[in-house]
């Protein structure tokens, strides 16, 4: 009889290690092919927004990713610029944002806009992130700046840093005199459509 | 002295055995079937299986093409709303996409020519028609991404995703087949998610799932 118990015990075992086996393999091999960490349904909005229509919009200096610093007013008088604040690299809703960017350059460029994308993560991370964007061998169109350090400052200063250290959502549109024409932070948790981008971007030339 | 378990113990035992089995089967299911649901949000593709068993096509509604040769080409007419069993083609091929997706942009080019093998050839092309519908899309974006890649078959908007949802469509681009009969009824027949790379064995498992003979394809 132990025996008959012993033999029923390792059977339910082996079949217990292998379905939870099984069960594991497919969780790692999903989440690693997917490479994106989830990050649940966040509060939509966790910052105070300091600026409005019309102001001037704060100058700041960030390291790009291809290299080299973009200051913002080096931008005045020759190009309108949408700033894109992302939250973090390898999130799910900021990890097709951008992408959808990169197949509308037509419409940042008959508008004569620019796009700097803006997150508080590191180059190197930013690097590959945005990498993975794209057909091997190609690259965003738009640059791409760091906010990492001093970490989130130029967030702050636009309002838009939230209290865990990322930032909104939030897409600004400062018009080639240095002034801001549109303002959306989003909620957190979606993409904001681009037709109110579009429609705000064609605004700055009427 | 060891005492012998009475019979009425060993089948309370073996009953036991059977109930635990079920619940550890049951847990370990549910362990894979949440990890598919939470996965869903994240964009990269996976591969999805095919339905099991004739299932049909959910009903959706989709506007009407303001475009003649879109209306020609599905064979509806009119304006306002149409039923996707409105459609006149025995078999139809639904790409769900998403403009912003990476894979959809890089799908983009293979569907086209997709739809050029299909319309190549006379034996086929009044007999599967292709449309895309674009999960959380507004008009703007899908036009934007129909005019990037130049796309020749009709797409619509989902921008509340409820025609994605009604698809149980949880990762983009999924790829659709369903038959379409004269009678309204539907049979989906095909369901898988991932980039659409190779185009020839694509149509050709379309080919072979819709029961088209294999003359149909020469």
């Amino acid at each position: 009889m132990i025996k008959g118990k012993y033999v029923l015990s390792l059977w339910f075992f082996s079949v217990l290690m292998l379905l939870l086996e099984t069960s594991n393999v497919y969780a790692q091999s999903s989440s690693f092919k997917d490479n994106i960490y989830p990050v649940g349904k966040l509060k939509p909005r966790d910052s105070v927004l300091t600026l409005k229509v019309g102001d001037r919009a704060p100058d700041f200096t960030l390291p790009a990713v291809e290299g080299g610093k973009i200051t913002l007013s080096q931008y005045r008088g020759k190009k309108n610029v949408v700033i894109s604040f992302v939250p973090a690299a390898w999130t799910p809703v900021c990890s097709d944002q951008w992408p959808g960017y990169n197949i509308a350059q037509d419409l940042f460029v008959k508008n004569d806009a620019i796009l700097l994308g803006i997150t508080v993560d590191n180059i190197p991370t930013l690097y590959s992130w945005t990498k993975q964007m794209c057909n091997p061998g190609e690259k965003l169109w738009f640059t791409v700046l760091s906010d990492f350090y001093p970490h989130g400052e130029v967030a702050s200063k636009y309002g838009v840093l939230r209290s865990n250290g990322v930032s909104e959502r939030a897409l600004f549109v400062i018009d080639k005199n240095g002034f801001i024409r549109y303002i959306d932070v989003h909620d957190i948790n979606q993409r904001p459509p681009l037709d109110g981008l579009a429609t705000a971007l064609e605004k700055l030339n009427q | 002295m060891m005492s012998r378990p009475r019979p009425d113990n060993r089948i309370l035992n073996i009953h036991r055995g059977i109930v635990l089995f079920i619940l550890i089967l049951l847990f370990s299911f549910g362990c894979v079937s949440s990890e598919t649901k939470s996965s869903s949000n994240i964009y990269p593709a996976k591969v999805a299986s095919p339905p099991e068993g004739k299932i049909s096509l959910p009903v959706f509604e989709f506007p009407v093409p303001q475009s003649e040769g879109e209306k020609n080409y599905l064979g509806v007419s009119g304006a306002g709303n149409c039923k996707v069993t409105q459609i006149n083609s025995p078999v139809l091929i639904i790409e769900i996409f998403n403009m912003y997706c990476p894979h959809c942009q890089r799908s983009a080019p293979f569907v086209n020519d997709l739809f050029q093998s299909i319309q190549g050839r006379t034996d086929l092309k009044q007999k599967i028609k292709i449309i895309g519908i674009g999960i959380g899309n507004s008009s703007y974006e899908v036009d934007l991404f129909k005019n990037k890649y130049g796309i020749l078959f009709p797409l619509f908007p989902d921008q509340d995703s409820s025609i994605s949802k009604m698809l149980g469509v949880s990762s983009t681009p999924t790829f659709i087949g369903a038959k379409i009969n004269r009678d309204g009824t539907t049979e989906q027949f095909y369901f898988k998610a991932g980039e659409l790379s190779d185009v020839t064995n694509f149509l050709s498992e379309i080919l072979n799932l819709a029961g088209l003979k294999q003359e149909d394809t020469q």
